[in-house]
């Protein structure tokens, strides 16, 4: 069944009954499944430090560059191979690593060229070599194993765009009496837009209201990135849960003082992806998670303490199956002919070559499936997933 | 299907308040060109504090913090523990200004749209003000950031691009919040005097923003090189600290500026250390630059007009904006005659802003909502003021407010209002339903709002029509 008539007739169903239990079973019953395999997409806005992140601690050139960001760390790095590590706040990620489950890859860029964070950002959402605002690579990739996409949004995300996705998020107002949807109901009949939107967020409310509850949500904490990865995951709970999520974290802007706001800012994703890992329980063993940016920042600390936009980042793998416990990508070095343009990281793969391995291995994506969600890039020979 | 009045006051303005169509109705273009000569365009309640009133005010907080402190030390000793909860006491007095100056100050701008008979004119503040985001974070930025609409855009709205920019590029909440107050040039006098201790240097974030966001756009033909020019050129715009008598609002600190010519989009602009003079002449030649009144005219018509404004559309408003020195007025006067702005169907959704004052217009008593709950609205629907988040401000795009969790959003909004309204005495869903629509309505949504099972039901299915919903 496709996602937009499926919907359809779980809406008019608890617009009828109202139960619960019956869409949680209108959902098990005709969802397409295979394999029960996720991905979790999260987009970190404001072009994530990578130097800060995954630490080239061999690379001399560092503390020459970057003299107080380093200070500021250096003493209580989380060592991983080859002399990377890890910035001091991603404890639980640090421990996924050592257990294999983490796979994090140094200078990776879209191969944006701009400096840009908003067309930066549309340009790794969308996943074409001209930036389309109605599509992107997920959405595209959802819709060619008609899967089910929910983002934990107010509205659908450009990476989301081009499928049937639906979109939560935690409501901080009361909510209003049933009969008010079956009049608008009414009243959309002629207005493809809003009754498609309506029916939408009915279906996702009903399952919000079987798999979340409000028993976890702190009203003050809703939008939390960790209260928002706790909900993401039982939305994603078992047979009924959906197969794919987009979460976004902004707030890597870092332009001053950057060391105590990175702090916070990675504790906080850890802690997120923890949430999720844990929210998750068995189902983490077919979850794949990435995590990404639209750019990085400049190599030398600039005059307030902070970096400017830039262009190589890293990026995450993660997920209970995941071939993990190595840095991949190359080094490319910090000397000033290393650079590019002499200010940034220069990039060494392309991150789209990532998303596209991980998409095609995780669901099974032909060569010409691939192709239609990733039109200019290839995906890489590596394998992902252990098994 | 709308008539012309309708879509003066939808399109143009923030919806129609009770008579307000039928008032238009004899000459809608008239009507919306007038208010551009309004003086000044808007008016807010100027008893609240201005940002050097705020600065005072925050010094003032952490001052007294700093004592309590010191009195808590002394009274506590060594204990570390007595000390913060006699720190408690002590400081209990002394709260933190920043969010109540911060809901007073936005909440007034709301205030004064709901009651305005010049809605276009708030509609385009509202627009330059997102255009100039500038979020709430962190003390200074949550207390200062709606001063910049009322100190900076508001008295420059309906003038030359060139006077707002630079207005709004040398406020204290622009400065601050895209840190160019404390960047300097890596030769400036500051680091020469510094003996190599506390070396300073160049921040670049203002200054890219102001190619990509604020002036040429991101494919407005700049370079690296011209932000890094920009970035130089600014050097030294700072703000007055209260703390050290330097008095208050924008400063410029000549030791800091970078010394030397430096090259923008091809023209060298020469050194001056006395004054600004040098980044002001970068910003003039940017705000008359073709790339800048394309891309704000575009930005215009997308606002107003439609997601897909006609090229035709564009190319009249920018050669109006060439041909006066970038004059707002009469960049809104071109986009008001033109006949492609007054296409019968309503193809904007609104935003929760527009959606959240549309609703109080219509209503025409906005007693019934005070203004925590105005701010907490904006909050639950996903635009509290100054929250953008980021400097390109908030979406400007219907699919980034339609999503199915946002609808639902705006039912329990349309919901949680009819029923505060006391609609068994005041209230008539007819008269709000006329008010707000005329005969603008199709009758499907006219007949499911009159046989509403209730009023309250009536005048949610009323706001939630796909009539009131888009403009």
């Amino acid at each position: 069944m496709q996602r937009r008539q499926f919907i359809k007739s779980m809406a008019a169903t608890l617009v009828l009954f109202k139960t619960p239990n019956a869409v949680a079973k209108a959902l098990s019953a005709t969802s397409p499944k295979s394999g029960n395999k996720k991905i979790i997409w999260v987009v970190l806005r404001g072009a994530m430090d990578s130097l800060h992140t995954l630490v080239p601690t061999f690379d001399t050139e560092l503390s020459v560059l970057r003299p107080k960001l380093l200070a500021s760390i250096k003493d209580d790095l989380l060592m991983l191979d080859n002399g990377f590590a890890l910035h001091p706040s991603l404890s639980n990620l640090h421990q996924w690593y050592k257990k294999g489950e983490l796979l994090p890859i140094t200078a990776v860029s879209s191969g944006y060229a701009k400096r840009s964070h908003f067309d930066g950002q549309d340009y790794l959402e969308s996943g074409l070599t001209n930036i389309d605002h109605d599509t992107g690579w997920l959405g595209r990739a959802v819709n060619m194993k008609e899967k089910q996409a929910l983002a934990i949004a107010n509205s659908t995300p450009i990476s989301l765009r081009s499928s049937e996705a639906s979109t939560w998020y935690p409501s901080q107002l009361k909510e209003a009496d049933e009969d008010v949807y079956q009049a608008l109901m009414k009243m959309y009949q002629n207005d493809e837009l809003l009754i498609n939107r309506l029916e939408d967020g009915l279906a996702v409310k009903e399952m919000a209201d079987t798999m979340v509850g409000d028993r976890a949500l702190n009203i003050k904490k809703k939008g939390q990135f960790i209260e928002l990865s706790k909900s993401c995951a039982n939305l994603m709970m078992g047979n009924n849960g959906v197969d794919c999520a987009m979460l976004e974290l902004g707030g890597w802007d870092t332009h001053n003082n950057q060391a105590t706001r990175l702090s916070r800012q990675l504790k906080a994703l850890d802690q997120g992806l923890k949430a999720l890992k844990d929210g998750l329980k068995d189902q983490w063993q077919d979850t794949v998670v990435v995590v990404a940016t639209e750019f990085g920042r400049t190599v030398k600390e600039n005059g307030t303490g902070g970096t400017d936009h830039g262009t190589a980042s890293a990026m995450f793998i993660a997920g209970g199956s995941v071939n993990g416990g190595k840095v991949l990508g190359n080094w490319p070095g910090l000397k000033n002919n290393q650079l590019f343009e002499q200010r940034d990281l220069m990039p060494t793969s392309n991150t789209f070559s990532w998303l596209a391995t991980v998409v095609s291995q995780q669901w099974s994506l032909s060569d010409n499936q691939l192709k239609a969600v990733f039109p200019h890039v290839d995906k890489r020979t590596v394998k992902l997933f252990v098994g | 299907m709308a008539t012309t009045s309708m879509i003066a006051v939808n399109r143009f303005g923030y919806g129609a308040k009770p008579n307000e169509l039928i008032l238009v109705a004899q000459s809608p273009k008239e009507w919306l060109i007038k208010q551009l000569s309004q003086s000044p365009p808007v008016a807010f309640n100027y008893s609240l504090p201005s940002s050097s009133d705020i600065f005072i005010q925050l010094h003032g907080y952490r001052k007294n913090k700093k004592v309590a402190k010191k009195i808590a030390q002394e009274l506590a000793g060594k204990d570390f523990d007595k000390q913060m909860s006699m720190e408690g006491v002590v400081t209990k007095k002394a709260r933190n200004p920043a969010h109540k100056l911060l809901n007073q100050l936005s909440s007034d701008a709301i205030d004064q749209a709901i009651r305005s008979d010049h809605s276009l004119n708030w509609r385009l503040l509202d627009f330059f003000s997102n255009h100039f985001s500038v979020s709430a974070s962190g003390p200074v930025m949550t207390a200062i950031a709606p001063t910049l609409e009322r100190e900076a855009i508001a008295p420059n709205l309906l003038g030359n691009f060139e006077d707002l920019l630079l207005s709004v590029c040398q406020h204290p909440a622009m400065l601050i919040y895209l840190n160019n107050e404390r960047s300097f040039g890596t030769n400036s006098q500051i680091n020469k005097n510094g003996r190599g201790k506390k070396k300073v240097g160049l921040n670049e974030n203002l200054a890219r923003e102001i190619l990509e966001l604020h002036t040429l756009g991101v494919n407005g033909g700049y370079q690296q090189q011209d932000v890094t020019a920009l970035a130089k050129g600014i050097t030294g715009w700072s703000v007055a600290r209260i703390g050290r008598d330097e008095g208050s609002g924008f400063l410029y600190r000549a030791n800091g500026h970078e010394p030397g010519s430096f090259t923008l989009l091809g023209k060298s602009y020469k050194k001056s250390r006395k004054n600004a003079k040098q980044g002001e002449m970068m910003l003039r030649d940017l705000a008359n630059h073709p790339a800048t009144a394309r891309h704000i005219s575009f930005k215009l018509a997308y606002h107003f007009i439609s997601e897909q404004p006609p090229e035709s559309l564009i190319n009249k408003m920018v050669k109006r904006w060439l041909a006066t020195k970038g004059n707002i007025r009469e960049v809104m006067i071109t986009l008001i005659n033109a006949e492609e702005s007054w296409h019968a169907d309503s193809q904007k959704f609104k935003t929760p802003r527009e959606f959240v004052i549309s609703s109080l217009r219509s209503i025409g008593d906005n007693k019934k909502l005070n203004l925590r709950q105005l701010m907490k609205s904006l909050s639950a629907l996903g635009q509290k003021p100054f929250s953008a988040g980021s400097p390109a401000g908030f979406s400007d795009s219907g699919n980034d407010w339609n999503g199915g969790s946002a609808i639902m959003a705006r039912i329990n909004w349309s919901a949680a209002l009819s029923s505060k309204l006391s609609f068994k005495h005041t209230v008539n869903v007819e008269t709000i339903m006329s008010n707000s629509f005329g005969k603008n309505i199709s009758e499907l949504s006219y007949n499911t709002i009159l046989r509403a099972e209730s009023k309250e039901q009536a005048m949610t299915l009323l706001l939630m029509s796909p009539e009131f919903q888009r403009r």
